[in-house]
């Protein structure tokens, strides 16, 4: 009786699910706004978190663990066309691919469940596939980053100790695709097969991370320690083709690309990345330096490079070293935290510092000053994940990993 | 051994397996038919004398040799290359040429016109040659692209000026979606745990990035860059006059898309999704 008791908890262990479900719900809105470098506002489509959110472009990154049971609650309150999320590389059944005419489209006031189980780690998109040529161009995209069973700090399971994880996220805009004569297209919800006319191609505005020109400058930060396992995630939704110039101090290899480990890693400083791949770059600095990725944006019929921009990367301090002359003069406490931290300056001498707080995916969240020893910062706004506090401080630089509950 | 173009003769060389093919190919002028309706002057590599839009695949096994006759049908010169191997670099119209080439491994080649390339491709004039292992076959994708109102000027043999194209029409074995899917050489049909080959040549201008719904691919063969050997990626770029061998081996059922994630690659003439676009179906 003992024994039968022990086989049956035992099965029913190994009958359990070792993976968590996660369930993720994605609101899609056809009513965004995003304001160019110039100033101009296009109208955009896009996905938000919840409710209260206009959409953002890019949309919310989706960060799930491999092995997951997911379940994407997609609401479309948008009214119109319909839209679906097509999960890009994620390989998954034809029910959840997310092709209107091949799995299921989700009309106004609807919500789309896609179901899949997370697949290996690395890094995705998702977009809409509904006329995908101008629902992609409106806004409705968004990366997807699946982290190893062993954790964030990983790149895949029994892959590279990672201790930054920057996401560089290229596309680009054409103002007049945004004209509600073009994103207001027509659609048969009678047929399976939507014929729609798009526009000449000619794109003004060049992004990373949704951002351009004197937008992107200062505030997405490619930030990093000598010694330290820098990934760079690299990725392309737009319709041009991507090459990624970084500094040779960055010592960058190709280690991966489309979700998977390369056959052979490639040490290059130029990475070409076409519409819909991603590649996983990692970088380990050898010395403390500034410098910049450029990013050119290619004409694929033409091979004329249109466009570049520049993202700011700032190599500061040592892994490991706990050499008095790079302790950092901040602390910030309680790491982890919910709602508020505390910002300490160590420094006798010098009460005033300069805070930017960035995202997973290097964008600079809140800049802001501080003059007294102690500061409390409400965090509460954040979600879950980890972000870098960066203190630049002339010569002085310090970067804090924190983590928001 | 399996060949389909109709002129095929082999000698089987008993002692090594090895087999030289004569082969004839015609260059023709002729009307293409777009998927709107419109007609243009296009050039193609075909089997006979008789136009068709579709490039003939020539079709070869490891280790194979090819000597090839080469007939222009057209009413101005023509070479004949396939790319990294040689050929003819002119052909006067009504004349006929005589070029050969063995083929060690498997693999995929470009064959076109060297002497104006890239405005015999604008009007459609380039093809594939797939060398396989014994027993293998594969799926074709021919891929190119056309910009509609430059084609009566490179059909009269006028300049373009190529660092303004911007092509409208873009197609698979001269086929645009959905007409594609009726042709069996290209739309991949398959069972779960197939080991299925595709055989991918860019005959255009452009550069293209082809990206597989459901599934990742192994690349096999990279003209490009034999360090993508190994590769496996949802996501294929391929260049002018660039090659790629891909196996899949479906792990689910379902019918699911391929197409050009330059997603303006994805219509004909102006219209989504009548481009670069079909879909594989696994039972």
């Amino acid at each position: 009786m003992k024994l039968l008791t022990i086989h049956i908890a035992c099965f029913l262990i190994l009958s359990l699910d070792v993976y968590s479900q996660q369930v993720r719900q994605i609101i899609g809105r056809n009513v965004g706004w995003k304001t160019l470098s110039d100033g101009n506002n296009v109208r955009v489509f896009g996905f938000a978190d919840n409710l209260s959110q206009y959409p953002d472009v890019p949309g919310p990154t989706l960060e799930f663990t491999e092995g997951d049971s997911v379940i994407i609650d997609f609401w479309n309150i948008s009214q119109g066309a319909p839209h679906t999320i097509h999960l890009h590389g994620l390989d998954v059944n034809q029910e959840n691919d997310g092709v209107p005419h091949l799995s299921f489209e989700v009309h106004h006031m609807e919500h789309g469940f896609y179901r899949f189980r997370a697949p290996a780690a690395g890094t995705y998109l998702y977009h809409c596939h509904v006329v995908s040529s101008i629902h992609v161009q409106a806004g409705m995209y968004g990366l997807i980053v699946i982290h190893p069973p062993s954790g964030e700090n990983y790149s895949w399971e029994g892959g590279y100790e990672i201790h930054r994880d920057h996401r560089l996220f290229m596309s680009e805009i054409d103002t007049v695709w945004h004209n509600d004569t073009v994103l207001l297209h027509e659609y048969d919800t009678t047929s399976s097969m939507h014929h729609v006319k798009i526009p000449i191609y000619d794109p003004q505005h060049f992004l990373v991370n949704g951002l351009g020109q004197s937008q992107l400058i200062d505030s997405v930060i490619v930030t990093g320690q000598v010694d330290e396992n820098i990934y760079v995630r690299l990725a392309n939704i737009g319709y041009y083709k991507n090459i990624v110039v970084l500094p040779s101090g960055l010592n960058a290899r190709i280690v991966s690309s489309d979700g998977r480990p390369l056959s052979t890693e490639i040490e290059t400083d130029s990475v070409v990345v076409y519409p819909g791949e991603r590649f996983g770059v990692l970088c380990q600095a050898s010395e403390e330096f500034e410098s910049e990725i450029s990013v050119v944006y290619s004409n694929l019929n033409t091979g004329v490079s249109v466009a570049t921009e520049v993202v700011e990367v700032d190599i500061s301090g040592f892994l490991g070293i706990d050499d008095s002359e790079h302790q950092p003069e901040v602390r910030i406490s309680p790491n982890p935290a919910d709602d508020f931290v505390t910002i300490d300056v160590l420094d006798q001498e010098n009460d005033e510092v300069l805070v930017k707080l960035i995202d997973p995916n290097s964008r600079v969240l809140d800049v802001f000053q501080i003059t007294q020893k102690r500061t409390r910062y409400d965090v509460s706004y954040l979600p879950s994940g980890t972000f870098f506090f960066y203190f630049p401080r002339g010569e002085e630089k310090w970067t804090l990993k924190w983590v928001k509950k | 051994m399996k060949f389909v173009i109709p002129f095929s003769i082999f000698i089987l060389f008993a002692s090594s397996g090895l087999a030289v093919e004569l082969d004839t190919i015609f260059i023709n002028r002729g009307t293409y038919t777009t998927i709107d309706s419109n007609q243009w002057t296009f050039l193609a590599f075909n089997s006979s004398p008789a136009f068709s839009s579709q490039n003939t695949v020539i079709k070869l096994l490891e280790s194979d040799s090819l000597q090839l006759t080469v007939v222009n049908n057209d009413s101005v010169a023509h070479g004949f290359e396939v790319k990294g191997k040689g050929g003819v670099s002119s052909i006067a119209p009504g004349d006929t040429a005589y070029t050969s080439y063995s083929f060690s491994d498997e693999n995929v080649f470009v064959y076109h016109d060297p002497l104006s390339s890239s405005n015999s491709r604008g009007l459609g004039l380039g093809g594939m040659i797939h060398v396989a292992k014994a027993n293998r076959t594969a799926f074709y994708w021919n891929i190119k692209e056309l910009q509609s109102d430059w084609i009566e000027d490179l059909a009269q043999g006028l300049p373009v000026d190529w660092t303004t194209y911007y092509p409208d029409y873009f197609l698979i074995n001269g086929r645009s979606h959905p007409d594609i899917t009726q042709d069996a050489t290209a739309r991949v049909e398959g069972s779960v745990g197939d080991t299925i080959h595709i055989a991918i040549s860019n005959t255009g201008n452009s550069d293209h990035s082809i990206h597989f719904h459901g599934y990742h691919c192994e690349i096999l063969k990279s003209s490009f860059d034999t360090k993508w050997v190994g590769r496996m990626k949802d996501t294929f770029p391929i260049q002018p006059l660039e090659t790629l061998l891909l196996q899949l081996v479906p792990h689910q059922v379902g019918e699911y898309p391929v197409h050009d994630h330059n997603l303006v690659a994805v219509s004909a003439g102006g219209i989504y999704p009548n481009g670069m676009f079909l879909t594989l179906l696994i039972q």
